[in-house]
């Protein structure tokens, strides 16, 4: 096309033929002019901890403009239009000319304008250069959206001229809320004096708890929302265990006993691979949380069959005995007396359970349930930082913590309801200076969670004990 | 107290009870009749209680029959429940149901094994709750009653039941001597108003006053029986003589 141009500067023949071949050739060569500058680049600097493909809005990054002058065209300016809603302050906004092998210092006062950055060189650039303008810092619109580039450029003569187009765009994926908290505490000074010390960055860094915590919530839902359903199916299947490992006849007795012992002498980890990596091979496909739960469900169970035979031995043979001698059946005194009775006393080692439960949610991570630690590990593992980590420990913590609290006040005010009663009662009061008793509801209660706990030598001893009398007065619930 | 009557309502033949190789009854034999009151006298380890308690299977005999109307309770086939509806037991530590306030501990078993609606039960529980001295007490729970009051309770829930015979099992063992006086007085009442009773207890008194017969037990075996008169005031056997003795 240029050899073009210059036949005609050079044979300006006032031939009809030839002007018609010109103005042939004209009618291509305006659209050149136009190109006397080409955009080589237009880009932004993913600023994505731990995506290196994601540019986001709201949060500071870097957006490159690069052109290359004509060789017979010097640019004196540029205008960028930066996608509308974006900010950049004009101190951040750096020119660099290169000519042939030269890197030009250029002189270049930028000025913005809204999301308009004018740079004017002092000195045109010269003919074939390149120029490239870095909006460091710049914001780019929080809502997102893909931006192509807009603007002009004034050659040395003064003349003006639209951006040429260019395919390149850049992509922005917006930013939630958090995200553009997290940004903004990251330009915060004392954020950064914090984040200076290595061990308050890996394990307390502020901007990573402002996006975790949103991030780990929905992880803390489904941790809840697999122990609030699975607990309280655990516990008529529970039930169920410990009247089978308290039957009167073998057969289910062994029964009972094999599942408890089985379930309890394994570790719920390798429980969940056998269901999680064991059913499908069966060719049993199941929703990942339906399966955590039914795996909860089952090894909790075996646990509290052992709190409640606990509890339900630990009610006095009498009560039994009076409900047997008026004519109520096994299964009506089970419900109703020794059931009733039992509750007080199991409550705290079933929330001791419960706690048990909902930590042991976090096992199912390895097994791919989207729960809490799921998401910590999912995070940590993008940034390299143990802050979610430590967000999930917090996660936990709310939870576990006041149900800690409650145990104890539980275990406290039936001690001094037992001690109330003592005082008030005129006949076989003994000494009240002990807060826990032997035998008040409080003491066993407490006696029941610690084997549940340590598996001590109390359990044994009662067991043996109730066993032995259970034995000798061959008093068991299936009469 | 009706001699009149002679229909038994308890037979006990030959009961035989071991508790592995401890033979703890060994032949036992007797005969309850209608309305009357039969003390058991004997020291601890005697087999009383275990006698008693044999009388509505809350110990399983090891031989012999026991009969209760005309139901054989020891035979496979009979429905103990149904038996045990009909004999009323009282225990040394009252076993109140410590989750129930008085009036429901009364109420429970009628309404689970009589199936009386809940308003029957109710006006049960409170006649029978009156009648042991108790109408100010029935919404208390057992452990804002003294020993005494609980035993009344449980006394109360017995009766509510109609049963053709009670057994009290020293029930009144556990109670400091002054809360001893209101249970057994509620006792002497159901004694004079014809209740069939079978009564394991240390009070000599009690025996020597409402008993119309006495049996004296040791060694798993009756060793005397007769009226109070006969054996408090002219034992037999020099076992009955030494224990009584002691007691006295």
């Amino acid at each position: 096309m240029r050899t073009a141009i210059q036949f005609l500067r050079k044979h300006t023949l006032s031939a009809v033929a030839i002007l018609f071949a010109a103005a042939l050739a004209l009618s291509f060569a305006l659209p050149v002019q136009a190109h006397a500058l080409d955009v080589e680049r237009w880009t932004a600097k993913p600023n994505k901890d731990g995506d290196s493909t994601t540019v986001l809005g709201a949060t500071a990054t870097r957006v490159t403009w690069q052109g290359q002058s004509a060789e017979d065209e010097s640019v004196a300016g540029v205008v960028i239009e930066l996608p509308e809603g974006s900010t950049v302050e004009a101190e951040n906004v750096k020119t660099t000319v290169l000519a042939g092998l030269d890197r030009l210092e250029a002189e270049a006062e930028a000025t913005v304008d809204g999301s308009s950055v004018t740079v004017a060189l002092s000195e045109p650039a010269p003919a074939g250069s390149l120029i490239m303008v870095e909006c460091n810092r710049t914001l780019l619109p929080a809502n997102g959206g893909t931006f192509g580039v807009a603007g002009s450029y004034t050659t040395a003569d003064g003349q003006q001229h639209e951006m040429p187009a260019t395919d390149q765009v850049i992509t922005v994926s917006s930013t939630s809320p958090t995200e553009q908290a997290s940004s903004w505490l990251g330009e915060q000074e004392w954020v950064k004096a914090w984040n200076s010390n290595k061990f308050l960055h890996l394990f307390f860094d502020p901007t990573l708890i402002v996006t975790s915590v949103p991030a780990l919530f929905s992880g803390w839902l489904m941790s809840l929302g697999l122990v609030i359903i699975s607990f309280p199916l655990a516990i008529p299947l529970g039930l169920i265990w410990s009247f089978l490992r308290m039957a009167k006849h073998r057969l289910p007795r062994a029964l009972g006993a094999t599942y408890i012992n089985i379930v309890r002498g394994t570790p719920l980890f390798l429980q969940l691979y056998i269901a999680f990596f064991g059913l499908p091979l069966m060719g049993v496909q199941m929703d990942p949380f339906m399966m955590g739960a039914i795996v909860l469900i089952m090894n909790s169970s075996a646990y509290l069959a052992e709190i409640f035979r606990a509890g339900i031995q630990s009610i006095n043979k009498g009560q039994s005995e009076a409900a047997r001698s008026l004519g109520m059946s096994g299964m009506q005194t089970m419900f109703f007396v020794i059931i009733p009775q039992t509750v007080r006393r199991v409550i705290p080692t079933m929330t001791s359970e419960f706690i048990l439960m909902y930590k042991d949610t976090s096992l199912l991570a390895a097994v791919g349930v989207m729960e809490l630690m799921m998401y910590a590990k999912t995070i940590t593992a993008a940034t390299g930082n143990v802050t979610p980590y430590i967000v999930a420990a917090g996660f936990y913590l709310i939870v576990t913590i006041p149900m800690t609290k409650f145990i104890n006040s539980m275990e406290a005010r039936m001690a001094h309801g037992h001690r109330k009663h003592k005082k008030s009662d005129g006949g076989s009061a003994g000494t009240a200076e002990a807060a826990f008793e032997p035998g008040s509801d409080a003491a066993v209660a407490r006696s029941i969670r610690m084997s549940e706990t340590f598996a001590g030598p109390t359990e044994a001893d009662a067991a043996a004990q109730i066993k032995k009398t259970a034995q000798r007065n061959g008093n068991h619930i299936s009469h | 107290m009706s001699e009149s009557n002679n229909e038994i309502v308890v037979r006990i033949e030959d009961l035989h009870k071991s508790f592995d190789d401890n033979e703890v009854l060994r032949g036992i034999d007797l005969a309850v009749r209608r309305g009357e009151v039969v003390v058991i006298l004997g020291p601890s380890g005697s087999g009383k209680s275990t006698m008693l308690r044999c009388v509505n299977l809350l110990e399983k005999p090891t031989g012999g029959r026991i009969f209760f109307e005309d139901t054989e309770i020891t035979a496979k086939k009979t429905d103990i429940n149904v038996v045990r509806a009909k004999v009323g037991m009282v225990f040394q530590n009252f076993n109140l149901f410590p989750h129930l306030t008085a009036k429901k501990n009364v109420m429970l078993a009628q309404q689970k094994v009589l199936k009386r609606s809940r308003e029957e039960a109710e006006r049960v529980a409170v006649d029978q709750l009156t009648r042991v001295g108790l109408g100010d007490r029935i919404d208390y729970k057992p452990s804002e009653l003294s020993g005494g009051q609980q035993q009344r309770v449980a006394i109360a829930r017995a009766l509510a039941m109609d049963p053709h015979v009670m057994l009290f099992d020293e029930a009144t063992s556990a109670l400091d001597p002054e809360l001893v006086r209101d249970v057994l007085g509620v006792m002497k009442e159901l004694a004079k108003g014809g209740m069939t009773m079978m009564v394991v207890t240390h009070e000599m008194g009690f025996a020597r006053d409402v008993a119309d017969r006495v049996i004296f037990m040791d060694g798993g075996v009756i060793v005397e029986e007769g009226t109070p008169e006969a054996v408090f005031d002219n034992p037999q056997s020099d076992r009955t003589k030494d224990f009584l003795g002691h007691i006295s």
